[in-house]
Formats: structure tokens, C-alpha cells, sequence
């Protein structure tokens, strides 16, 4: 069975937050809440280098560990999920998350935290496939209709990566290979005649 | 140094038997040249050689550039000196290298190449009495009925010649508030501007804020045609004469669109206009019905209830664009290639088989002769191991052929299968005679070729036949690297009008102050001679972001790119930061020399230089300081607004073009 694994190549990713656009136009995730995000490092200086972010999908995942209510779940693909029904919004994944993927959105006249919302891989939750509450609550299901997450679907430099982890780390090492140590620019063997 | 040595020898190999006229005269001075260069941009004399080095020794290489270069008072010097670099460099017409300017928007170069300027007719006519009958011919119009639509008094002179408006360059859209502002006497037209229609324009994208407003509130009409109400709409103070028509975006019509590669695709509806939104092709239609010339604009195009037939537009710029071979990509053709798009090499650009087979994706221009003659399209300008009919081509004759002496056609040099293996001048009906390649055309080309060129005989007859035998239609000539008739033949730098830089101004000066540029009096030197360097010390730039596009009023108006840059803002290195007293992401002042401020956040980073700031240009709703958000109708703002830089930026155009300066001027920075 496959796992499912993002990976951005930080030698590719060039900061046009398209991943980011793509995932709150699929999603329709409110203004303030980011399931993906684009962290610049050293920015303006050189050395610069940007990477997208979102849920890794981990296989022992720290959020699953201490959810006091035990909202998570991972499925069949390897895809951590969690139901919006059981979370009580308390913050803990986020504590334990090391990429601060969780985010609350703002419920209540207090601001008090909401339902947790993060990545779901393009996956849905645990309504029924393609159900109107599936959609309202977690986003679309491109898994379940066959395709992979939209983000590195959309990705302009292929920086972002999607899919079967055996898939996805087979395509960056045939990356690293080619770029002989060298930054790697898009068309470099065309231009040259594989050269 | 030897390794530059050896540059120079490698670049004379292939290219300089054909091209650069006087190269030669000016190799010596090029190590001088590296040291000056970095006493004039700071840019380290190591890093310029560098960079040099590598594009030498790196071929295949692009020269890639955006507005910037273009947007000083020597653009038109900027982009001849990358034309030239690559020239020298043997990067033309090859495979990975050329020159390649993005623009912002998908159908820019459609727009400049149907001729939406102030000096030309579409396909870069130009605006004599031949190329309006040109037109007029295939417009299928009467040219005296064209010729008395125009003011038929003149006020410039060419050589001893009056010409009147229909012959002289119009008021440019970067000069529009001059038009107005200026005394009358002063233009060269019968009177100032009385009415703007602002179409699919964004004005804070244009310098000189405070100005344009007052142009804006002295205007007797203003139509703003968008599918946002635009800054247009909130920037001044009217009470009344300010019109607002909705226009649908390009997902809402069709047609076709040309991108900056020179191809051509047709683009089909996605959905029905929103709203009350009509597609620009039906306002046009509309306005020319109420103005009543709709049965000339339309004389060919079939209209159907309020909506000319795209096809038959299409259609008609075909029939007309012999200069820049816009005459083989019909309707059905680009249709063909749309529906066989998986037959092309995503490489190469070519079908492989299948119906499109041979041509090249988008039918990139030249795309030569007539549709029937099935010209592949031209992938790569120049590009002379290709013969002309499979999409070759070579420098063309665009400028006589001979000069100071100097013969200016190609030498040794042609395209693939070129029958004439030697350079020729343009091709006209007289010329196939002499070459004894008139019979080749049928009776009805040779009829309508008599007396004409290539880029004026209908039958597409003469370019045919030039074709066939290898050439191409516009002539095998050298590239040129002076241009006499410019201001600055041999691109040079000159200051900018606001400089902090004083010492250079000795050595660079600007240029005089005109009478008359495109109609308007122009300053240079009685601005530059000016010293605003004490009050206005930092140098100001401006740019893009990559979330929004132009003045940013649809952009902004999408949630999505809205929430990734929430706030106008300046970029200051921190030690110009410190100096001012301002903090990051606090509120900051930025003072321009002729008087505009605006209120924006500071962005306190070492992306920029010391000395140096820099502001996106896609920002506007605001205006010193104040939110405009009162003056867009309910609904129509958008999630962002900020101030535009354009506010603050200040007077300078192109010596050739009349492009607004935007990109260098001065300011102050003042903690709020």
C-alpha cells in the first residue's frame, strides 16, 4: 500500500505562493487560516532559500499521540486525518506539531478556539466520499476521485511534490543525481544537449 | 583578461561578417567600460565581468527583461544595449538564446501588435499617407471618408512639410494628464484633451498622482470601461461626468490572444458574461453604433443582434498584416492546432503528424503569405539555418541599403535553401521582375502586385513566390547596431533627471528640454540641472510582486492573493531605517520631489542597498494618506487597498518612446 508524502525541493521552490492559492481556492479556506503556507529563510541575503509547507502526513504522528479525544486517524494511503466532530479545539496537536500545521479558526464572540483545521491531503474526512458535509467540513476529495493534491499539482516549478512516498523520493533522487551538485536549472540538459 | 580577449575573437566568428556595423570601432574601450560601469550603477567590476563571462562562455544564453529596463529616459538605449550584447554574443537566431521580454499580461504583444499606440496603425505601419491607404484598402473604406474624419489644419512640420494629425504621433497614454494640463498653445493639436475613456487601464501604475487627479477633475468626460470600478474611479473628486462600464474579463468572451513568444492561440468562453458586463467587442460595437460609424467599423464583419463575429475581426487583421506575417493565422487554423495540441513536441514546438503537421505551436509570427499557403509559423527570429518556408528567416532590410557608405545588406550570409545566396533588399513586384520571378505569379497576384511591395500587395502574391525561391519577403540585410535617426545613435548612459548622484550628471547629462514630442513640450535638463539631492536623499525604485498584477485592481479584489500581501509597503535597508528613526512593519511617510506623500509600512530588510528603496506599483485606494473607500460604488472595493507609488513618482520619458520613468527617482522617508 502506498504512503502518501509531500516533499518541496528547496534547490526549485521559488516563493510564488501558488501552492497556497491553489489549496485556499480548492478548499475554500477562510481568510486567516492556512493549511499550506511558503517559509522564506535569509530573506535578502544570499543563501535565500524558500519551502512549502503544510501537514507532513507523519508516520508516527505527534498530534495522533496527544489528542486528548483521539480525533486522528490515518488511512489506508498513510494520510493523517481527523474528525471535526470529536476535536474539541484545545490546541494540543499544535503544541505537539512540528511544522505548525493545526490551525484554529476563530468561533464565538470571545474568539475561543475553533474545530482544528489542517492539510488533509486532498482527502477529504471521515463523512461519506463527495458528501456535502464532507466538502463543508474538510475541503474536496481528489484523492477519492484519483488525483493528488492540488497544491503540487499547481506547483509552476515542480518544487513541490506529491504522492506515493516510494514515487516521490525515486523522482528526487533522479533530481539530485542529474544536478551533479549544482543548483539545477529547469531545461539546463535541453538547452545543452544533455550535455 | 585573456579569457575576454578570446570573447571578443569567438563572437566575431559567426555573427560579425553579418552584423554589428561598427562593433569593431569599439572593442578597445571595453575593459574602460567595465570599470566606469561600476563607478556609475555600484555594481562590483568583478561581478560585471563575472556575469559577462559567464554569458560568454555559457552560449545558448537569453537576455530576459520586463518593463524596467524600458521605463527610463534612455529605455530605448537599455534595450538596443541587451539587443546588441546578445547580438555580439552570436546569441541571435539560435535555439536557447534571443531576447525575450515578459510582460504582464498574456495579450500584450497582441496589443502592440495590433497597434494599440499613439504612433501607429496595426502591424507597425506607422502613420504615412501610404499606410492609411494601406488600410483604408483593406478596410475596404473610402480613404478620403477616413482622411476627413481628422482635424485637417497642421501644427508640426516634417523637414519644410506641414503634416496634419493624421500624420503626426498622438498624445502617448504615460502623457495623457500633459494633454490636459498644458496651456493650448503649447500642444501641437487644436486644443487640450477634453475627454478620457480609460479602457481596461490602470492609472496608479502611471507617475505623477497629484497631477493626474487635477487632470482627471479637469476633464469635461471621463468613461472608465473595466471589470473593476479601477482607481480611475476613486482617485479624483468629480461630482458628475464620470462614467463606469462594466467590461467582462477574457473568461467571459473569446478570441484570440499573442503572447510574447510571438504565438498566437485561440481562447474560448468559459462562462457567460457576469452581471450587466459586456465583452469589449460589443462596448466597441455599441459606442460606434451611438457615434454613428458602426456600418464602416463593421463593413465586413458580421454582427449578430450586438456582438461583431470574432472570426471575421480575426478575419480582417489577416488580410491586412503583411509586415509582420499576422496574415496566415485564421480562425480555423488556430482552432486546428487547439484541438491538437497533443501533437506537438513540447520541445521543439512542431507537430509531429496529424493534422497540424510541420507547424509550429501558435503559428508564431511571421507566420507568412496567405492561409492557403500554409507557412509553418517562425518559431525563432533570424534563425538562418532553417530555409524561410519551414520557418527560417534573416535580419531583415528595414533600413535601406546602403548607409554613410556603408553597404547594409547581409554579406555572405542567407537563409537555408535561399536562392539568392547573398543579402537583397525588401522584395516589391518591381523586383521579382528584375530577379525574373514575375511570371511565377498567377494573373490575378500579378495584377494585384503591380506597383506594390511585400508589405502592401493584397494577394499575398509577392511573398509567395519570394518564398519559394528561399527569401525572405523583407530581405536579407546586417543587424543594426546604430541607429542614426535616434538621439543617441550608439546607446549611452545618461543620468536620470532625479539623481543624488551630481557627479555624474557632468559626464551624463541628459537631454535638452523638446518643444514637441508626441504633440507635447518635454523636459530633460531643466529638470535634472535641478539639485533635490540634499532634501530627497534616497534613490527610489519600484517593481512587482508576484500576487498581483498591474495596478492590481482585480488582484486585490481576489481573497486568495489579497490575504498574502495585506499592506502597501516600502522597502528600506535597515541602516537607512535606523537613520530615519522607522521600525519595521510601522507606518512610514515617503516624500517625492514634486510633492506627492504617501503613508505606507515599512518593510525593513537588505533586499535593498543602502540608499536604495524600493514599492510594489500594484497598490491603490488610497491617496496621501487618506482611504478612498467612500468613493467606490457599494461593493466594489477591493479587500486591499494602499497607496500607489505612482503617487510620489515623478516626471521623465523615454528620449524615443515617451515611457514614463519609473523606476529611478528620489525621496524621504519620515517616521509617522
Amino acid at each position: 500500500m502506498a504512503r502518501m508524502k509531500f516533499l518541496c525541493d528547496d534547490e526549485r521552490c521559488i516563493e510564488c505562493n501558488a501552492c497556497v492559492t491553489a489549496c485556499k481556492n480548492e478548499h475554500e479556506v477562510p481568510w486567516g487560516i492556512n493549511r499550506r503556507r511558503v517559509v522564506t529563510l535569509d530573506d535578502g541575503v544570499p543563501g535565500e532559500k524558500s519551502i512549502s509547507v503544510a501537514c507532513m502526513h507523519c508516520t508516527d504522528a505527534p498530534c495522533q499521540a496527544v489528542c486528548p479525544v483521539d480525533c486522528f486517524y490515518t488511512t489506508d494511503d498513510g494520510v493523517v486525518l481527523h474528525d471535526k466532530d470529536i476535536c474539541i479545539g484545545c490546541g494540543y496537536c499544535f503544541y505537539a506539531c512540528p511544522f505548525g500545521a493545526p490551525q484554529y479558526p476563530q468561533e464565538g464572540a470571545f474568539g475561543a478556539r475553533g474545530k482544528m483545521d489542517k492539510c488533509t491531503f486532498c482527502a477529504g474526512g471521515p463523512e461519506e466520499d463527495h458528501s456535502h458535509e464532507e466538502l463543508d467540513k474538510y475541503g474536496r476529495n481528489r484523492l477519492a476521485e484519483g488525483k493528488l493534491p492540488l497544491c503540487a499539482e499547481m506547483c509552476s516549478t515542480k518544487s513541490l511534490l506529491a504522492g506515493d512516498g516510494d514515487v516521490v523520493a525515486d523522482l528526487f533522487r533522479n533530481r539530485v543525481v542529474r544536478r551533479e551538485g549544482r543548483g539545477e536549472a529547469w531545461g539546463w540538459n535541453t538547452a545543452y544537449q544533455d550535455k | 583578461m585573456s579569457s575576454f580577449g578570446n570573447w571578443i575573437g569567438v563572437c566575431k566568428t559567426r555573427f560579425l561578417r553579418v552584423l554589428l556595423v561598427q562593433a569593431n570601432r569599439r572593442e578597445g574601450q571595453f575593459f574602460a567600460v567595465c570599470v566606469e560601469q561600476h563607478r556609475v550603477s555600484g555594481a562590483k567590476e568583478a561581478d560585471v565581468l563575472k556575469a559577462a563571462q559567464m554569458m560568454a562562455e555559457h552560449r545558448p544564453g537569453t537576455f530576459i527583461w520586463c518593463m524596467g529596463g524600458t521605463q527610463h529616459t534612455i529605455g530605448n538605449n537599455n534595450t538596443r544595449a541587451y539587443c546588441i550584447f546578445q547580438l555580439a554574443l552570436g546569441n541571435m537566431g539560435v535555439s536557447g538564446g534571443g531576447t525575450n521580454i515578459f510582460r504582464g499580461h498574456d495579450n500584450v504583444q497582441g496589443a502592440t501588435d495590433l497597434g494599440v499606440l499613439s504612433h501607429t496603425l496595426p502591424g507597425y505601419y506607422g502613420l504615412s499617407e501610404g499606410a492609411w491607404k494601406h488600410w483604408s484598402k483593406v478596410w475596404d473604406l473610402d480613404y478620403d471618408w477616413i482622411k476627413n474624419r481628422f482635424d485637417q489644419n497642421s501644427y508640426e512640420k516634417v523637414g519644410d512639410k506641414n503634416v496634419g494629425p493624421m500624420h503626426t504621433k498622438g498624445i502617448p497614454v504615460s502623457r495623457w494628464i500633459d494633454g490636459v494640463l498644458e496651456d493650448k498653445d503649447d500642444i501641437d493639436q487644436n486644443d487640450t484633451i477634453k475627454a478620457m475613456v480609460l479602457w481596461g487601464h490602470a492609472p496608479n501604475s502611471q507617475t505623477r498622482g497629484p497631477e493626474m487627479k487635477a487632470a482627471m477633475e479637469k476633464l469635461e468626460l471621463m468613461v472608465v470601461v473595466d471589470p473593476y470600478p479601477s482607481v480611475s474611479a476613486v482617485m479624483n473628486d468629480r461630482q458628475d461626468g464620470l462614467y463606469l462600464l462594466p467590461a467582462s474579463t477574457q473568461f467571459e468572451t473569446y478570441g484570440s490572444l499573442s503572447s510574447s513568444n510571438r504565438s498566437m492561440q485561440w481562447r474560448h468562453k468559459i462562462i457567460d458574461p457576469l452581471f450587466e458586463s459586456k465583452p469589449d467587442h460589443v462596448i466597441m460595437h455599441k459606442f460606434a453604433t451611438k457615434l454613428g460609424f458602426a456600418d464602416q467599423l463593421f463593413k465586413h464583419i458580421k454582427v449578430d443582434g450586438e456582438e461583431p463575429l470574432i472570426e471575421d475581426i480575426t478575419r480582417e487583421f489577416n488580410s491586412g498584416m503583411w509586415t509582420i506575417g499576422y496574415t496566415g493565422q485564421t480562425p480555423e487554423r488556430m482552432k486546428l492546432q487547439s484541438e491538437n495540441l497533443h501533437t506537438f513536441n513540447k520541445t521543439t514546438l512542431k507537430a509531429e503528424g496529424g493534422p497540424c503537421d510541420g507547424e509550429f505551436y501558435g503559428l508564431p509570427w511571421p507566420c507568412w503569405g496567405t492561409p492557403e499557403m500554409k507557412h509553418p509559423g517562425t518559431p525563432l527570429l533570424y534563425d538562418t539555418s532553417k530555409s524561410v518556408a519551414e520557418g527560417g528567416l534573416t535580419f531583415r532590410a528595414r533600413f535601406g541599403v546602403e548607409h554613410d557608405g556603408e553597404n547594409l545588406l547581409a554579406e555572405g550570409s542567407f537563409s537555408a535553401d535561399s536562392d539568392i545566396e547573398d543579402g537583397y533588399p525588401e522584395f516589391t513586384g518591381e523586383m521579382l521582375k528584375k530577379l525574373g520571378w514575375w511570371n511565377e505569379l498567377t494573373a490575378a497576384e500579378k495584377t494585384a502586385a503591380e506597383g506594390k511591395n511585400w508589405k502592401t500587395d493584397l494577394s499575398g502574391g509577392i511573398q509567395r513566390v519570394a518564398i519559394k525561391h528561399g527569401c525572405a519577403p523583407f530581405g536579407n540585410a546586417k543587424a543594426r547596431a546604430v541607429v542614426w535617426q535616434f538621439p543617441d545613435p550608439v546607446p549611452i548612459h545618461r543620468e536620470a533627471l532625479y539623481t543624488n548622484r551630481r557627479d555624474l550628471v557632468e559626464k551624463y547629462p541628459t537631454y535638452e528640454d523638446r518643444k514637441s514630442f508626441y504633440r507635447l513640450p518635454t523636459r530633460y535638463g531643466s529638470i535634472q540641472k535641478q539639485d533635490f539631492s540634499q532634501e530627497f536623499p534616497l534613490i527610489m525604485t519600484s517593481g512587482r510582486l508576484v500576487e498581483y498584477e498591474g495596478g492590481g485592481e482585480e488582484t486585490r479584489s481576489n481573497p486568495w492573493l489579497a490575504e498574502l500581501q495585506q499592506d502597501m509597503f516600502i522597502e528600506i535597508n535597515p541602516g537607512d531605517a535606523n537613520d530615519a528613526g522607522v521600525k519595521h512593519e510601522e507606518q512610514v511617510w515617503v516624500d517625492g520631489p514634486e510633492g506627492g506623500s504617501i503613508k505606507v509600512m515599512a518593510f525593513v530588510t537588505p533586499r535593498v542597498e543602502r540608499g536604495v528603496v524600493f514599492m510594489p506599483f500594484h497598490f491603490g485606494g488610497h491617496y496621501q494618506g487618506k482611504d478612498l473607500l467612500e468613493n467606490y460604488p457599494e461593493g466594489t472595493a477591493p479587500y486591499v487597498r494602499g497607496e500607489s507609488c505612482n503617487t510620489v513618482f515623478t516626471y521623465g520619458y523615454d528620449s524615443v518612446t515617451a515611457m514614463q520613468e519609473t523606476k529611478v527617482s528620489l525621496c524621504r522617508i519620515r517616521a509617522v
